[in-house]
């Protein structure tokens, strides 16, 4: 479904990323993890293009990107995004925060996006929050409205920048919630996060990133019990899962 | 009484109709230099931040220029210019000269504003698969434009009391009878103490407008 190909991408001098390559097949869920400065979210940047990368090549569902020529909007609009910050528009009311993409970019009829906005708001269990102003809302509810723009959308990939890092620990729950369903229903996810039982529980992949290459990908089993890879081990010994 | 309020009261009586024209015309005024510094600030805002050198450059050098040199110079000299090129009565060019020289100062409020907006916003708006200008015109400015609102109050405030200088070019609002009444009546004081009265009331009236429309907009959301 997307694939990374020696991506390396510096800013200055500083080497960010060093040829990273990962491939990501439809309807899995990978979870990013490494430590603070590693890369993970100039990687998870370079995959929807908010960063162009110096080199490498990123293919989306079977299609090799070109950077430079694509109309990047367009693909953007394939690929989600959800922020640590949430990043809602203040301006607007939660349902218009679903619907602005859909009306804006794919131009859909209004009454039929709202229908839809409303749907996947009652999936995020925010239904009768539609008609309120973000700043009303609690940190979870903020960002399960954040997912819930990202998929009106319908992207084919949904990538996820630390999504629980800002949440008061009682909030973190109904995210991962939210977040699980989504993989459950066959939604392709790259998830950078420190909730380690999300990884096992929900991540069919965990790839571990150290001074921007891949030093680690595999299953949650063997990640969390059975690795050998010592920068693993140190990491693993930290989070204390 | 004392005799300067009666003074003061004579003058009031034997001019209010003449001022109420010219309170118009003031009025008139402000309002069209509000309208095209508005457009020519949001113009040169978005020149100003955008990725081309050329349009950097154009929008520093005229606010650099417009900042550098005093009002009454810009309206003299915009008048001559402009009415040597074209047919333009002293109204419409003062309005105009005062219109650009707001707009250096609006632009300035805009790219601030644009600017202050939380940098997760844009990128939220890009991540959805909306392109830049989409983005500026639904997401950033909208929001900068709420930020820009007290500041922007200022200025036209600071737009109602400049355009007291387009008297130079001839032009008939408050000030520019003011002259004419006191050069004829001889009561100068009294006459420019009117005048300022009338100001004053315009500017405050034009702040509680501000303050409704602010308290409504924190309301709305
Ligand atoms: N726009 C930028 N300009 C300059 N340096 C940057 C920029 N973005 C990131 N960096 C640097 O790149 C390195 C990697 O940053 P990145 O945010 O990708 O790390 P991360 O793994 O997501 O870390 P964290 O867990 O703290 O979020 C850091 O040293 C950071 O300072
Ligand atoms: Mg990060």
């Amino acid at each position: 479904m997307i694939k990374a190909e020696n991506i390396h991408k510096s800013f200055g001098d500083l080497n960010v990323l060093n040829g990273i390559d990962m491939e990501v097949r439809r309807g899995e869920v990978v979870v990013l993890i490494g430590v603070s400065g590693s890369g993970k979210s100039t990687f998870l940047r370079c995959l929807n293009f908010l960063e162009l990368t110096n080199e490498g090549v990123i293919t989306i569902d079977g299609k090799q990107v070109n950077q430079k020529k694509d109309n990047l909007a367009k693909i953007r609009a394939e690929v989600g995004m959800v922020f640590q910050h949430f990043n809602l528009f203040p301006h607007k009311t939660v349902l218009e925060n679903v619907m602005e993409a859909p009306l804006m970019v794919k131009k859909m009829d209004k009454v039929q996006v709202k229908k839809m906005a409303h749907e996947i708001l009652q999936k995020v269990g925010l239904s009768e929050k539609a008609e309120v102003y973000p700043n009303k809302l609690s940190g979870g509810q903020k960002q399960r409205v954040a997912i819930a723009r990202a998929l009106a959308m319908q992207p084919k990939v949904l990538l996820f920048d630390e999504p629980t890092s800002a949440l008061d620990p009682e909030l973190v729950g109904e995210v991962l919630q939210v977040m699980q369903n989504l993989a459950e229903e066959g939604m392709t996810m790259i998830v950078v996060t420190h909730e380690m039982k999300f990884a096992k529980n929900v991540a069919d992949r965990v790839i571990m990133l150290d001074e921007g290459v891949i030093i680690e990908d595999s299953d949650p089993d063997t990640f969390f019990n059975r690795s050998t890879n010592e920068r693993t081990l140190q990491f693993l010994e930290m989070v204390d899962v | 009484m004392p005799e300067f309020l009666l003074t003061f009261y004579d003058v009031f009586k034997n001019t209010y109709k003449g001022f109420l024209q010219a309170g118009l015309l003031t009025i008139e005024i402000t309002a069209i230099a509000i309208v095209i510094g508005t457009v020519l600030g949001v113009i040169f805002a978005l020149m100003k931040i955008s990725n081309s050198k050329v349009l950097q450059t154009i929008a520093n050098l005229y606010i650099t220029l417009i900042r550098g040199t005093p009002l009454i110079v810009q309206i003299m000299f915009l008048y001559f210019g402009i009415t040597s090129i074209i047919v333009l009565d002293n109204f419409w060019a003062g309005a105009i000269a005062l219109g650009v020289h707001n707009g250096a100062y609006i632009a300035e409020i805009f790219r601030g504003s644009i600017q202050g907006i939380d940098k997760g916003q844009r990128e939220a708006s890009l991540a959805l698969g909306m392109n830049s200008s989409l983005t500026m015109r639904r997401i950033v400015f909208p929001q900068a434009l709420r930020r820009a609102i007290p500041p922007l109050g200022n200025q036209f405030i600071i737009t109602l009391k400049d355009s007291s200088l387009v008297y130079v070019i001839g032009v008939s609002e408050l000030f520019g009878l003011a002259n004419r009444v006191a050069a004829s009546n001889f009561k100068q004081f009294e006459t420019f103490l009117v005048v300022g009265l009338y100001y004053l009331i315009l500017v405050l009236i034009f702040s509680a407008l501000l303050k409704w429309y602010e308290n409504k907009l924190d309301v709305d959301k």
